[in-house]
Parts: structure tokens; C-alpha cells; sequence
């Protein structure tokens, strides 16, 4: 079963004055459930953008895109808002954290979104910091922690919902290579332990190398590629 | 490094950062540009309105041996003047009657010769009936009541220097509105307020000419009306050089249209004029300049009037400029990019400050030139009619100048401290550290609290210390402000403001309930505004500071107002004595006054007021009934020493011979009550006679009463004494619409009354600037805090959204509804409001007492209490709420434009 399945994607960005940027263009993409993608490419290739409409953050320009099973095109923006509320996890580059929250409270987001109330929330929220390794981080502040804790508050609100989908848009860019190494096996993991899918938008072949389908992708074009 | 260009650059780049700077300055520029215009309006105002009762501009007195057709051609000849009548005005001791046998004398008065077209010119000495026929003369109704003349009848004149005349008389004249021309002409006894003459009678210039004034000595001189009927030993008279019996005069009515608006400007130019003349007269004529001297106490009420109107929008103004702060953090965020362009171009920290400072004053130049525009366009709509009389182009010009100069200084100086803040994180960004800024200097000197303490001290110092209420001699309504009547509600104003940004950024800190509440009302949204605004602590706290500043000041503005505008009634009230005053025309007992009973009146009292001599001295005597007076008229505690009004109405009528004197006269003759005081009063004839009272108490203010020096005493028991039984007029109280029952009264009582109510008193209440209307100050004031309001909340919306882009992105992307991104900014709206219009409301209530501090400067008596225009209050809130809704909708047009991929990719 497909988690995603897009055809003929197609992205731009029109600015008075200059030619149209195409950010995606033409792109054809199939997700499976329970597998990781990655999708690699230089800074500026539209990899973002991409992960925007899988999203639900942009519409296409043209061509169709399904994410398990909902024609994005034809939802609202409060259905698409909703979809990625239930079903679907986010992860930042630059961690995406909100300041005014504590790490626990942060985590809880994407519940205290769908109305959850706050003690089930304070108990999944605690749960899913644990299995990122900050058991005692709950009541922490943002700017208390490490670069790599943030990112593993990052991975925990991602996962708080039990998503079949989670994106992640260079989750270990704002990283070193050790913290990078430990979110990344931190989050496939996870991933793979939930049989949920990931698309994992990455410049570093290594982080790449972890996925089980690997696609580059230039000037906005999408290829099968290579693992490195 | 070409740093104008820059600076130029920086704000042509970044619209939007120029444009939120340039919206508070624009505001301040306009406040002040239309609040100036509104002062020269008003001042135009009422420099036309004290004007407007005076019958002639000048007397032209002429020198003995001048050639009065040579004088009437130098002034016919002036450009200013419009119009020239004569006027011939000669002193008799006594005169008298011979009918049936029966004599009948009265004390002094004056002959008046006139030019024909005097009358018509100057609206005085209409006829009530018969003519001046020649050789005949027109009487006063005083003086044919006190002879028991009628037309037909003749009186016989005994002139100064022992010569006499006998006149047949042909009519009866009114003497109304002629007690300038009539009085004395030297300063000295105008200033003691020296009675007109009421025995008056009116002939043709050429017969008094060859009638009467050949048989008076040219060294004659008057007799004194105070020493007249004989003066009691002991009591010294006040000296002054005696009015010679003989007066010749050229009345002069000059060319309005010519006269600057403003009071300082139009003295200056009939001093011109006055000069012009004088000099072409070389010492043959002495010019008395009638409408300088009614412009003399208005240029000193009107530079208070111009300081209070300032002062009223002076919160307005300095708030439109404190826009400058939230319009930089607004916009902090173009700030810091544009910084760091410049940085990467390699300008220096020098530079960097010199170009944005550059682009500051641009900016509030270009807002303060476009305030002006605005504030001009304002000013035309709402009072163009007055300021084209004020001489609008050097008006305009002088708010113009003021406007920009103050303006761009302001907020330039106001700029320069968030800007360096934001250039210090610019450089500082890199570290991502968290700023945390000390306790500022002020909060730990605690001078918010020290200003409260000092204006409260100002307040009770200056309201007890009696700086106040002393008013001219003449009893003439002019402002005694003093600048002590601004200091307490400055400071009030400055302290208030400064403990409040205390309270609240304390007070935002320890907000752990707030997201809870919020999220209760608004769902997730509402809690994480809560989360925000504590977290934005300072930003938060300067916007409800604001929004409260900017209620407080719309409420303190509209209290201001209507309490002046209650007292303004309580004035016009006091002067007139009540809602309606019923003048007799003909000689009219105290028991006429039940002939105004009847249809639309409430109540009537008769009121007799005589111009009587306590020692040398020339008081009002007020004899009043005291049982009916306190239904009728306007009487307050107040207005007693020690006493309450029912208190000081009871001794009257326990005591036929009690009488209240002022606070002045108490003052002068060390008089306490119990003592037995002996006052001379006209009897019916004019001629004065000792009557004795006893002092029952002090009052400092009654209806009808000059400011000054008066007696309050029984009618019944004066009547009796003196056989003189005329009153003067009878007091009546509306029972409704006064301008109704005032026409319903005049149709049923004819024409042998003459009513004057409340509406046309308050017009004539001109000579100060009392007679301001200040409805369009209030609507300028209330309109720009309710602007202010909307614009101070706006940004800090924007400012919040400029700052949490990502935030809102990233809610966005973990599954926010839009509508749960809405409630958050919703939420911190609706915290930011209702802490800000709820202590704006407490702040301008309070503010709005102070203010009565210089009510108490411009009316007299003071506001015992201020009026508190709920219904004004609460419109105002209401739009408040409105401005409100309307920023929020900006600030969700903004949320509804963020790109949420590209606000992700921002670090």
C-alpha cells in the first residue's frame, strides 16, 4: 500500500518582474507504507519544496498527489491542516521548537492541537521523551538545551501522534556528526519500530545511505538514485 | 560609504518599516497641527464675540476748543473706521417736577445730545414710546419713575455751575447696553467699577448744544453720585480727578472685517489706528479705545486657553510619538536585515547608525510634512469658518512650523533607542543569546512612584492654597490659571504612566494562569497566546501601556469636557440667576411676579437688585424673597462660608434685617457675624438712606451676584425701609425645554418684559474662554486616542507576527487550523485589550479629577464634582473595541499571506 503517490508534480514560484522559478518540476513519487526514502540533493534543488506539498503546506501547480489516500488538491486547508494533526510528523532542520513552551510542552503540541486533554497529554508527552533518551527533560527550557536535545524534542513531537508519515526536511543539518549520527538512528528507528514511513530530504549522502529508496534530486527533477 | 544615499535607500527598500515609523509621526504632526489651528479658530472666536456687544469701538473725546467737524473728517477719513456719530453728554445735579402742585426731585444724571442716526447706528437709546421731538427730550424709565414723568409733562434740569433748564418730555428711552458710553471715560473710576447713571434724558445734538450747554460753565465739574446724597461722617470717599460736567464726544465703529482674529494681533492694530488718529488730532481729541479694553483681559485667557488646549492633547501627541517604539519592533525584523546587507557591504558600526538615523529623520520628516497636510485638512473641515477670520495662512504656517520642527526632534530622539537595541542584536545575532536587560534605571529609583507623590502633593498644595479663585475687580469672568493647575496632572500623567509599565510587565511575568484562562475561552490557541504574551513581556506591556494611555487619555479628555461643559451651565445659570430672567420694562411691584406663574414655568421669584454704598463703596444690595428663591434659582453649598445653602436661606428669613454679605466686603470691614452693619440704599426717588442690618454670614457667590463685592438681603424688609417697591427682575425655573418656555413666557407676558434665558446668556458669556466650545477639541482628542489605540495594538500585532513567522509556520506544519493560529493572535489581542481599556478607564477617571484642578481656574465657582459622561465613555470603549477588531484583521491579513515553506527555511 502507498503511503504517497504523486505524479507529475509540478511547483512555481511566480516574481513580478523576473522569469517564473520552477521549484518542482514534473516529479514522480511513490512511498510505500512502512518504508524510508531519501531524498538527496544540493541546497536550492527544490527538495523542500517538494516536502512542503507532500505535506500539505503548498499546493502543486500541476499533476495529482495522494497521501494515504487523500487527494491533497481537493482538501481545505483546515482538512489538510487536520490530516497532518493526525497522521503525519514533521521534523526541522532548525528544530522548529517554540521558545515560550518547555521541552515537555513542545512534545505535547500536536495533542493540545486535536484537544487532548492536558494530563494525557503530559503522559504521552513524557513517554515520547523517554524513547528519544530526555526522560527528565520535560519541564526543561528550550534555550537550556543542547543543540542534538533539541533536535530529539524535534523527533519526539514528530512522533507523539503516531503518524504513518513523517517528513524530515535535514533533520541533522543543524547538527555535528555525532549528534548527527544519533538523531538519524534515533529517528529511523523509531520509524521502522511503528512500521510508519519516512521521507528523509537530505544534502548528506551518509544520512541517505540509511534509506531503503534513494532519489536525487537536481533543478527540481527526480531520479532514482544510487546509494552512496 | 555615500550615507545619504543609504539612508534614502533604506527607506525606499524597506516600505514597510518606513511606513510604521511614519504612521505615529504622521498622527503626532496632525494632533498638534489641528489643535494649534483649533486654538487660533477659537481665539478668532472669541475676539469676534467680545466684540459683537459693544455699540461703538471708541469714544473720541474731544479737547476743550476743538472743532468737532474737523476732528468727524480726520476719522471719516481713516480706513478703518466705518462709521462716526456724535455724541454730546452733559451732567445735571438734580432734576424735577412740578405737577398739580406737587414737586418731585431727583439726584444726578446726564443730558445726551445725539446725532440722528446714533440710534440706528448703535442700537442704543431705542424709544419705547413718544419721539425727541426738537426742543423736547426723551427720559429714561428710571428717571420717569423716579419723577412719576410721562411725555408731555417737563422736567426742569439744575446744570453744574448753578445754571438751569426746563424741557418738555416727548418719550421714553431705553438705556440697555449703554453703561460704557455712559460711565466714566478716565481709568480710575472705571476700575472701581463706578455706576452709570440711570437718570438719562436724550435730545438732539443741536438743541443740547444751544439748550443746555451754553448755560454750563466751561470749568464746570459733575457732582459724585457717591457723595450725593450726603456722606457719613468718618467714611473717607476715594479721590479721583472729578468728571468735568460737559463731555463731547465722535462715537467710532470700526471695520470689523479689518480686525486681526487673534486678541494680541487686533489690540496691536487698534492701537495702530488709535495712534494714527491721535496723531493727526495733535492733543485736540483723546481717543478711549472701548474695544481694546474689552480685548485686554482676553489675550492672557487666551494664551491659557492656547496651553490648555495643548496640554489636553499632550498625552495624544507624546503617544502618537511612543507609536515609534512598537513601529520598531514591528518592524525589527527589516531592521536587522537591511543591517546586516549593509555589514556585509562593509559599513561600519558608525556608519550603520548614521544611515538608519539618516533614514529616521526622512522618515519623520516625510510623516510630519503629511501630518500637517492632514491636520490642515482637519482643521478647514471642522472650523474653517473661524480660522479664515483668524487670518488662517500665517495660522497655518506657525502650526505648519511648530508641527514639523517638534515633531521630527520627537521622534527622531524617540527612535534612537530601540534602534540601538536592535543594531546591538544585529551584531549579536550570531551568538543566539538570550537578552536579558536589567532593571531599568528608573524602576529601581522608584521615580514613578516618587512622580505620583510629588503631583499628589502639587495637588492638595495648589488646590487648598487658594491660588485660584481671586478674579478681577470688576468681577469680569477671565482664567486664573496658574502653571501649578498643569503640574499635578502632569505629573499624574508621567508618574501614572511609568508605575503602570511597572505593574504590567510585573504583573506579565507572573501570568502563569493567563494561558490556562485563555485556553479555556479560545481553545489551544488562546493557551498558547497566553504562552506568548508572557513570553513577550516587554512588547506586551508596551502595548497595553499604551492602549491604556491612549483610553485613559480619551477619558480624561471627555470627563474634562463635560465637566466644562456643566459648569459653563453653572456659570450662565449664575449669571443669569436662574433658567429664565423676566425684566420688567415699566416699574413693576414684587406681586407681578406671580403673573409669570403658569404654563411650562416650574416656579418664579422677584429679585431686586440696587446699586447701594457700604462706606464710599458701591455694592449690588440683592434683595431677595428668601422662601421662593432656593426653588427658582441655582444655590449651593458652596456657595456659603461655613454654611449650607438652606442654612444661610433660613437665617434670612428668621431675621428681616439679616443680611449676607461677601467674602470680600467680611474681608474689608472686619465684619463677623451678629454685627450691625449701616448701608445707604436709593429710596424711590434715587436718594440715598441709611438702613441698618445685621450680618447673619458670608457668601462667596450668589445669582446674579458680581464676582465681587454684594449683599443678600430680605426684599420685604428693604422694601420697607427705603418705600421703594420696584424690582429689578423676576428669577423663573423651566419645567422642561427652556428655549420653549423662554418664547412660551415672552408671547404671554408682552412686550412691557424683556426674557432672557439660559441659551442666549451662554452666548453672551464671551469675554473669556469660557465661551470656547471645545466639542471639536474633544472629537480631535477622543478620534486620535481612538486611532492611537487601534495603530499601538496593530503593531504590536505585526510586530508579534514579524517575530513568531516561524512560530506560526511551524504551527502551522505539526496541524494547527487556521483557526487555531487565529485564536492565538486572537487571544493576545483580546489580554492586551481588556488590560489595557480596563486600566485606561481606571487611569482617565483618575487623571479627569486632576484636570478639574484647572477647571477651578477657569470657572468660578469651581466644579464641586466632575460630570462623567458614562454614555460618551462607553461609545468611546466601543470603537476602541471596533479599532481593535480592525488591526486584528490586519494582523490576519498578514497571517494568511505567511508563506509557511519560506518562513520554515529562515533561521
Amino acid at each position: 500500500m502507498n503511503v504517497i503517490t504523486g505524479r507529475g508534480l509540478c511547483r512555481r514560484y511566480v516574481q513580478s518582474g523576473l522569469d517564473p522559478v520552477v521549484a518542482v518540476a514534473d516529479v514522480d513519487l511513490t512511498v510505500e507504507a512502512g518504508t524510508v526514502v531519501a531524498i538527496e540533493g544540493p541546497s536550492g534543488s527544490g527538495k523542500t519544496t517538494l516536502l512542503g506539498l507532500l505535506a500539505g503546506l503548498e499546493v502543486p501547480d500541476g499533476g495529482t498527489l495522494e497521501v494515504m489516500g487523500l487527494e491533497l488538491s481537493r482538501l481545505s486547508r483546515t482538512e489538510r491542516a487536520r490530516l497532518r494533526q493526525a497522521r503525519i510528523g514533521i521534523v526541522f532542520q532548525s528544530f522548529g521548537l517554540l521558545a515560550s513552551l518547555t521541552a515537555g510542552e513542545n512534545v505535547a503540541l500536536p495533542l493540545a492541537l486535536a484537544a487532548v486533554p492536558p494530563r494525557d497529554r503530559e503522559f504521552r508527552a513524557r513517554l515520547a521523551l523517554e524513547e528519544v533518551g530526555l526522560g527528565a527533560a520535560y519541564g526543561a527550557r528550550i534555550d537550556e538545551l543542547s543543540g542534538g536535545e533539541r533536535q530529539r524534542v524535534g523527533v519526539a513531537r514528530a512522533l507523539i501522534n503516531e503518524p504513518a508519515l513523517i517528513l524530515a526536511d535535514e533533520p541533522t543539518g543543524s547538527l555535528d556528526e555525532e549528534n548527527a549520527g544519533d538523531v538519524l538512528a534515533l529517528l529511523t528507528d523509531a520509524v521502522r519500530r511503528r512500521g510508519a514511513s519516512l521521507v528523509l530530504v537530505t544534502h548528506d549522502p551518509a544520512s541517505a545511505a540509511r534509506a531503503d529508496h534513494h532519489y536525487l534530486m537536481r533543478d527540481g527533477r527526480l531520479s532514482l538514485g544510487v546509494p552512496a | 560609504m555615500n550615507l545619504p544615499r543609504h539612508a534614502l535607500r533604506l527607506v525606499l527598500r524597506e516600505p514597510r518599516r518606513s511606513l510604521a515609523a511614519l504612521v505615529g509621526v504622521a498622527i503626532a504632526s496632525t494632533l498638534i497641527t489641528s489643535v494649534l489651528l483649533f486654538g487660533a479658530a477659537s481665539s478668532s472666536t472669541v475676539t469676534r464675540r467680545a466684540l459683537a456687544d459693544l455699540p461703538v469701538d471708541a469714544q473720541v473725546v474731544l479737547g476743550q476748543g476743538a472743532d468737532p467737524a474737523a476732528a468727524r473728517a480726520i476719522l471719516t477719513a481713516d480706513p478703518a473706521v466705518r462709521n462716526v456719530t456724535g455724541f454730546d453728554l452733559a451732567h445735571f445735579n438734580s432734576a424735577a417736577t412740578d405737577k398739580a402742585g406737587t414737586a418731585t426731585q431727583t439726584s444726578v444724571g446726564v443730558l445726551l445730545g445725539l446725532d440722528s442716526s446714533f440710534s440706528s447706528a448703535t442700537g442704543l437709546f431705542g424709544l419705547s414710546s413718544g419721539s425727541v421731538t426738537p426742543g423736547a427730550i426723551a427720559i429714561s424709565r428710571d428717571l420717569a419713575s423716579n419723577l412719576g414723568a410721562v411725555p408731555g409733562d417737563t422736567v426742569a434740569f439744575q446744570l453744574p455751575g448753578g445754571g438751569s433748564v426746563s424741557l418738555p418730555v416727548s418719550g421714553i428711552v431705553s438705556i440697555v447696553g449703554a453703561d460704557l458710553i455712559l460711565g466714566p471715560i478716565d481709568a480710575a473710576h472705571r476700575a472701581v467699577g463706578a455706576n452709570p447713571p440711570v437718570n438719562v434724558a436724550v435730545m438732539s445734538q443741536t438743541d443740547l448744544e444751544s439748550l443746555v450747554l451754553s448755560k454750563i460753565p466751561a470749568d464746570a465739574v459733575a457732582t459724585d453720585p457717591a457723595t450725593a446724597g450726603g456722606t457719613p461722617s468718618g467714611v473717607n470717599t476715594p479721590v479721583f480727578a472729578p468728571d468735568p460736567a460737559v463731555r463731547r464726544e465722535l462715537h467710532v465703529q470700526l471695520d470689523h472685517a479689518q480686525l486681526p482674529g487673534d486678541p494680541v494681533a487686533a489690540q496691536t492694530w487698534l492701537d495702530t489706528v488709535r495712534r494714527r488718529v491721535e496723531r493727526q488730532g495733535a492733543g485736540t481729541i483723546t481717543w478711549v479705545d472701548d474695544a481694546a479694553a474689552s480685548l485686554e483681559p482676553l489675550a492672557k485667557d487666551l494664551a491659557w486657553g492656547q496651553i490648555l488646549f495643548i496640554f489636553l492633547a499632550l498625552p495624544g501627541i507624546l503617544l502618537a510619538l511612543a507609536l515609534s517604539r512598537l513601529a520598531a519592533d514591528a518592524t525589527a525584523d527589516a531592521t536587522r536585515r537591511h543591517a546586516a546587507l549593509l555589514r556585509a557591504r562593509g559599513a561600519t558600526r558608525r556608519q550603520l547608525g548614521s544611515v538608519f538615523m539618516g533614514a529616521t529623520i526622512v522618515t519623520a520628516l516625510i510623516g510630519s510634512l503629511l501630518g500637517v497636510v492632514l491636520g490642515v485638512g482637519i482643521g478647514f473641515t471642522l472650523f474653517g469658518a473661524d480660522l479664515a477670520s483668524a487670518g488662517a495662512p500665517g495660522a497655518v504656517l506657525r502650526g505648519g512650523v511648530i508641527a514639523i520642527v517638534l515633531t521630527t526632534v520627537l521622534a527622531s530622539l524617540a527612535a534612537i533607542l530601540p534602534l540601538r537595541a536592535q543594531l546591538s542584536e544585529e551584531i549579536a545575532a550570531g551568538r543566539q543569546e538570550l537578552q536579558r536587560g536589567g532593571v531599568p534605571l528608573w524602576q529601581r529609583l522608584y521615580l514613578d512612584v516618587v512622580t505620583l507623590i510629588v503631583g499628589a502633593v502639587v495637588y492638595v498644595v495648589a488646590g487648598g492654597s487658594g491660588i485660584h479663585p481671586v478674579l478681577n475687580a470688576e468681577g469680569n469672568p477671565t482664567v486664573t490659571l496658574a502653571l501649578t493647575s498643569f503640574v499635578a496632572p502632569l505629573f499624574f500623567w508621567v508618574g501614572g504612566t511609568a508605575l503602570l509599565l511597572r505593574v504590567v510587565t510585573a504583573g506579565l511575568q507572573r501570568t502563569g494562569r493567563l494561558s490556562l484562562v485563555l485556553g479555556r475561552i479560545l481553545g489551544p490557541g488562546g493557551e498558547l497566546a497566553g504562552r506568548s504574551v508572557t513570553a513577550r513581556a516587554a512588547a506586551a506591556s508596551r502595548a497595553i501601556v499604551v492602549l491604556a494611555l491612549a483610553v485613559g487619555f480619551a477619558t480624561s479628555v471627555l470627563v474634562f469636557d463635560a465637566t466644562y461643559r456643566q459648569q459653563q451651565v453653572v456659570d450662565a445659570q449664575l449669571t443669569l440667576g436662574a433658567d429664565l430672567k423676566a425684566t420688567p420694562l415699566a416699574a413693576t411691584p414684587a406681586s407681578a411676579a406671580a403673573n409669570l406663574a403658569g404654563a411650562g414655568i416650574a416656579g418664579v421669584t422677584p429679585f431686586v437688585d440696587r446699586v447701594v454704598y457700604v462706606g464710599p463703596e458701591a455694592q449690588d444690595l440683592l434683595a431677595i424673597d428668601a422662601s421662593t428663591l432656593a426653588s427658582v434659582a441655582p444655590l449651593s453649598d458652596s456657595f456659603f462660608v461655613d454654611s449650607t445653602a438652606s442654612a444661610a436661606m433660613a437665617a434670612l428669613q428668621s431675621s428681616p434685617d439679616a443680611i449676607l454679605v461677601s467674602a470680600e466686603t467680611a474681608k474689608d470691614y472686619s465684619i463677623v457675624a451678629g454685627d450691625h452693619i449701616r448701608i445707604r440704599v436709593p429710596d424711590a426717588s434715587g436718594i440715598l438712606k441709611t438702613v441698618d442690618f445685621t450680618m447673619a454670614g458670608i457668601a462667596l457667590e450668589f445669582p446674579t451676584a458680581p464676582k465681587d463685592a454684594f449683599l443678600v438681603a430680605n426684599q420685604a424688609y428693604v422694601v420697607a425701609q427705603t418705600g421703594n417697591d420696584r424690582i429689578s427682575f423676576v428669577l423663573a425655573r423651566a419645567d422642561g425645554n427652556v428655549g420653549t418656555a423662554s418664547a412660551n413666557l415672552a408671547r404671554r407676558l408682552g412686550s412691557g418684559w424683556q426674557i432672557a434665558d439660559l441659551g442666549t446668556t451662554s452666548a453672551r458669556l464671551a469675554n473669556s474662554i469660557t465661551s470656547v466650545d471645545l466639542s471639536s477639541l474633544v472629537l480631535l482628542d477622543v478620534g486620535f486616542a481612538v486611532l492611537i489605540a487601534g495603530v499601538g495594538v496593530a503593531l504590536f500585532l505585526l510586530a508579534g507576527l514579524a517575530e513568531r513567522r516561524r512560530e506560526f509556520a511551524t504551527l502551522i506544519a505539526i496541524g494547527a487550523e487556521p483557526r487555531q493560529v487565529r485564536a492565538s493572535m486572537v487571544g493576545e489581542a483580546l489580554f492586551i485589550g481588556a488590560a489595557g481599556v480596563s486600566q485606561g478607564l481606571i487611569a482617565g477617571g483618575l487623571v479627569g479629577l486632576a484636570l478639574l484642578q484647572i477647571l477651578a481656574g477657569i470657572f468660578d465657582p469651581p466644579a464641586d464634582s466632575p460630570a462623567i459622561p458614562l454614555a460618551l465613555i462607553g461609545v468611546m470603549t466601543v470603537i476602541v473595541g471596533l479599532s481593535l477588531a480592525g488591526a486584528l484583521a490586519l494582523a490576519d491579513r498578514g497571517l494568511s499571506r505567511l508563506s509557511v515553506v519560506a518562513a520554515l527555511r529562515e533561521r
